[in-house]
């Protein structure tokens, strides 16, 4: 008799949820047309605010329409964004990453669509600089990168800057309004304040779990050493170009000391880039040298008045130089069936006057070059002069992952074994420009 | 092999019934049917496999089919040509193998790998049956809680493994606080973020993950070892280190065997807890075959040689399994 009874309460459940399943499906299908966004400006305070509120306000202009909104972290999204959008049951709109890692295999597998039409359509012409436009062009194949039809677009300026903590230098006796304006002053800065640190401090806080940490900070060190152009050309697989530079390979030996003057953290390659942040916010370390895209997190700490911000100052050329570019490229999924609607999204939260005030609000820089800053809000200035600056010099170096499918955990890799001594600058350079000659070869 | 009935307490008669026909036939060739009755033509011996049998396993064998023995075709299929994963694939024959044959990151993978059946498998195995042994010499008040606690670890997700790690590891973790609290503070370190230390610290928590299930296996073992055994072991004056070898370790020798099985097989197969660690770092230094073929597939969008890699990974567990129950089946009692 239970068992009998206990079978009927096992089938009535299955058919209840089966019927609630077929419920709710039906119920979500009728009259919304729902949109789903990939994302991994994942930080709060900064972009993901940004965008939860611009979708909000886009689905009240657009009855009917419901933005759903996805963060993942980087490597997260670009591990599984090609099998998602070819899956057909993926986003309709995503970030991807420039370089051959990821948008060469999007555009090569027909994975998303060209954006000129609607380059035309909203005059997004006017949003950046025809040299800057180089990092969304692909040839159709996905070989060339910098020419070609137009794929994404970014919603943001970015790049990679110093920030430092006014307090503690004032502290250690040092002037934070007298920074140094060039590169060999601050290399002696960062060892006078060493000298004067408590050991366990570090001079420059840093975090490399994921890998990019110090493929962000080298940019800085990279610039002062070896022309941001040659670096870009390198990039962009132009023939000839080299990484094992005698520059390149004496940045590499500057990082190298400042690792073995113990400047860094000790548990640098456990720690995560975002969290880092969060400490410095909370006081460790006198320098963080990260992506301005956590400058909110770092004010959300330290109070606007105690940080100060500025790009890594330049070398002997005199070119500020950093490592940056810009944000995450926007594309369009080709299975989408609202490819029209997504690109008036895009527009919106990339060049709508709303849009760059809450960018500003959460100390973002619209890559709309035209936009500027309020004048009431001094920390937001410094963190758009540092990007300008460098922008203004053509000192952007764009990301070093982005050159072959294989350099980001190869650039990880070398970095690791560089800081921890277990490799020459010239060996690591030796393996970049290994790997970068064994996927040139594919191209050509 | 034929399943033999106990002896004469066996409450049903075990009858063979084609030798019995056979008897028969033997005793009175006039009466031996040149053809046997079909009745005993069929007729098998009780235990033997009938035909029926695999409608009983068909339902279990169409998932094992469709979701493990499948996909293991389809990935050996793939690693024949050349391909991103999205556009079309080029036949290249053997070049995956042969690529991954001369692959100095695929082979140190393997070493990683090795160095990790050390933690996952041989430590968790040694130390389970030291606790055996101890268990089994002096009743443990709330034995039930700690057997079911130790096994816990078993039922957790790897991720959250791995997260809760990563914070037990972190810098300011209680790991740390614990050395620096007790004087050893100059054995503080970034432990997933050293050189030399990030593969056994990966190591101590496949430990902590696969102890529990040797101790289930080896106490449940321990119990049905006879006691008579023991007595006469402590008769002939044997002390707890002779028993343990004497008697213990042979009672349990086919757990033993499995708990390795299971264990290795683990230890090769790990990828949830790597990855979510140290994702191979750093510097390379914990990676393994797993995350390399993920690295692969995934990152470098060369799908082909990945599914050379897991084809290659897959052998090896194979092998290494095969050679452990072949080993361990030798000097069976049969």
């Amino acid at each position: 008799m239970k068992r009998r009874i206990a079978i009927v309460l096992g089938l009535a459940s299955v058919v209840l949820v089966a019927v609630v399943a077929v419920g709710t499906s039906y119920g979500a299908k009728t009259g919304t047309t729902k949109l789903t966004m990939w994302s991994y400006d994942n930080q709060d305070p900064g972009l993901e605010p940004v965008l939860k509120q611009l979708s909000k306000q886009f689905e009240q202009s657009h009855p009917g329409v419901q933005i759903n909104l996805v963060f993942k972290d980087f490597n997260s999204l670009v591990g599984t964004v090609p099998r998602a959008l070819a899956s057909g049951n993926g986003p309709d709109v995503t970030e991807g990453n420039q370089g051959y890692q990821t948008d060469a295999q999007l555009v090569k597998a027909k994975l998303i669509i060209p954006l000129d039409k609607y380059v035309k359509k909203y005059h997004w012409d006017k949003l950046y600089s025809p040299s800057t436009w180089g990092m969304f062009r692909w040839t159709p194949d996905g070989k060339s990168f910098g020419k070609g039809p137009i794929w994404g677009l970014a919603q943001t300026g970015q790049n990679v800057v110093v920030f430092y903590n006014k307090t503690k230098l004032r502290s250690l006796g040092f002037n934070p309004n007298k920074m140094p304006t060039n590169f060999a002053g601050f290399d002696r800065l960062l060892a006078q304040v060493r000298a004067k640190l408590p050991k366990g401090d570090p001079v420059i806080e840093e975090g490399n779990q994921e890998g990019y940490g110090f493929i962000h900070l080298f940019g800085g060190i990279w610039g002062a050493y070896e022309k941001p152009a040659n670096i870009r050309n390198w990039i962009y697989h132009v023939p000839g170009s080299r990484y094992d530079t005698p520059g390149t390979i004496r940045a590499l030996g500057k990082l190298q000391q400042w690792a073995k003057a113990g400047y860094f953290n000790d548990d640098y390659n456990a720690v995560k880039y975002d969290n880092t942040a969060a400490l410095f916010g909370k006081g460790k370390g006198v320098f963080w040298i990260g992506g301005d895209w956590d400058s909110t997190i770092i004010k959300a700490g330290l109070g606007a008045k105690n940080v100060g911000v500025m790009p890594i100052p330049p070398g002997r050329s005199g070119v500020w130089s950093g490592i940056g570019g810009l944000s995450g490229p926007w594309h369009i999924s080709s299975k989408t069936k609202y490819a029209d609607l997504g690109a008036e999204w895009l527009n919106y939260v990339i060049t709508s006057a709303t849009a760059k005030k809450l960018m500003f609000g959460q100390q973002q820089l619209p890559a709309d070059s035209s936009a500027n800053p309020p004048a009431t809000d001094p920390y937001l200035t410094a963190v758009f002069q540092a990007f300008k600056r460098v922008a203004d010099d053509n000192g952007l170096l764009l990301y070093t992952d982005w050159a072959s499918p294989s350099m980001y955990t190869t650039l990880q890799n070398q970095y690791q074994l560089l800081l921890a001594g277990r490799t020459s600058p010239a060996g690591m350079a030796n393996a970049v420009q290994s790997d970068w000659s064994k996927f040139d070869k594919t191209l050509h | 092999m034929l399943y033999r009935a106990t002896g004469p307490s066996s409450t049903r008669r075990c009858i063979d019934l084609t030798a019995h026909a056979g008897r028969v036939a033997a005793a009175h060739p006039e009466r031996a049917p040149r053809r046997l009755p079909r009745r005993l033509r069929n007729a098998r011996a009780p235990g033997v496999p009938r035909n029926i049998g695999w409608l009983y396993v068909l339902p279990g064998l169409v998932f094992y089919g469709l979701f493990t023995l499948a996909p293991l075709v389809h990935t050996v299929y793939i690693s024949l040509f050349s391909w991103d994963g999205l556009t079309a694939k080029t036949y290249a024959g053997l070049a995956n193998y042969r690529t991954a044959i001369a692959d100095h990151v695929l082979l140190w993978s393997f070493v990683h790998s090795g160095i990790l059946i050390l933690f996952y498998s041989v430590l968790p195995v040694v130390v389970g049956l030291a606790l055996t042994a101890a268990l089994t010499r002096h009743a443990v008040r709330g034995f039930r809680f700690f057997r079911t606690a130790l096994f816990l670890p078993q039922l957790i997700a790897g991720v959250v493994i791995a997260q809760a790690w990563s914070w037990i590891y972190d810098d300011n973790g209680p790991l740390n606080a614990a050395l620096r609290f007790i004087g050893l503070g100059s054995f503080v370190r970034p432990w997933l973020g050293d050189f030399t230390w990030a593969l056994p610290s990966i190591g101590g928590i496949g430990t902590w993950v696969t102890f529990g299930l040797c101790m289930v296996l080896f106490v449940a073992g321990v119990q049905k070892i006879p006691s008579t055994l023991y007595d006469a072991a402590r008769v002939d004056g044997a002390g707890p280190f002779r028993e343990f070898y004497a008697v213990t370790l042979p009672g349990l020798r086919g757990e033993v065997l499995v708990a390795f099985v299971l264990t290795t097989i683990n230890a090769l197969r790990s990828f949830d807890i790597v990855y979510n660690t140290t994702a191979g770092g750093p510097g390379g230094q914990t990676l393994v075959p797993s995350l390399y073929m993920y690295q692969n597939a995934f990152l470098y969008n060369k799908v082909g040689y990945a599914a050379a890699v897991a084809t290659i990974l897959a052998a090896a567990i194979f092998v290494l399994a095969a050679i452990m129950l072949r080993f361990g089946d030798r000097g069976e009692p049969s």
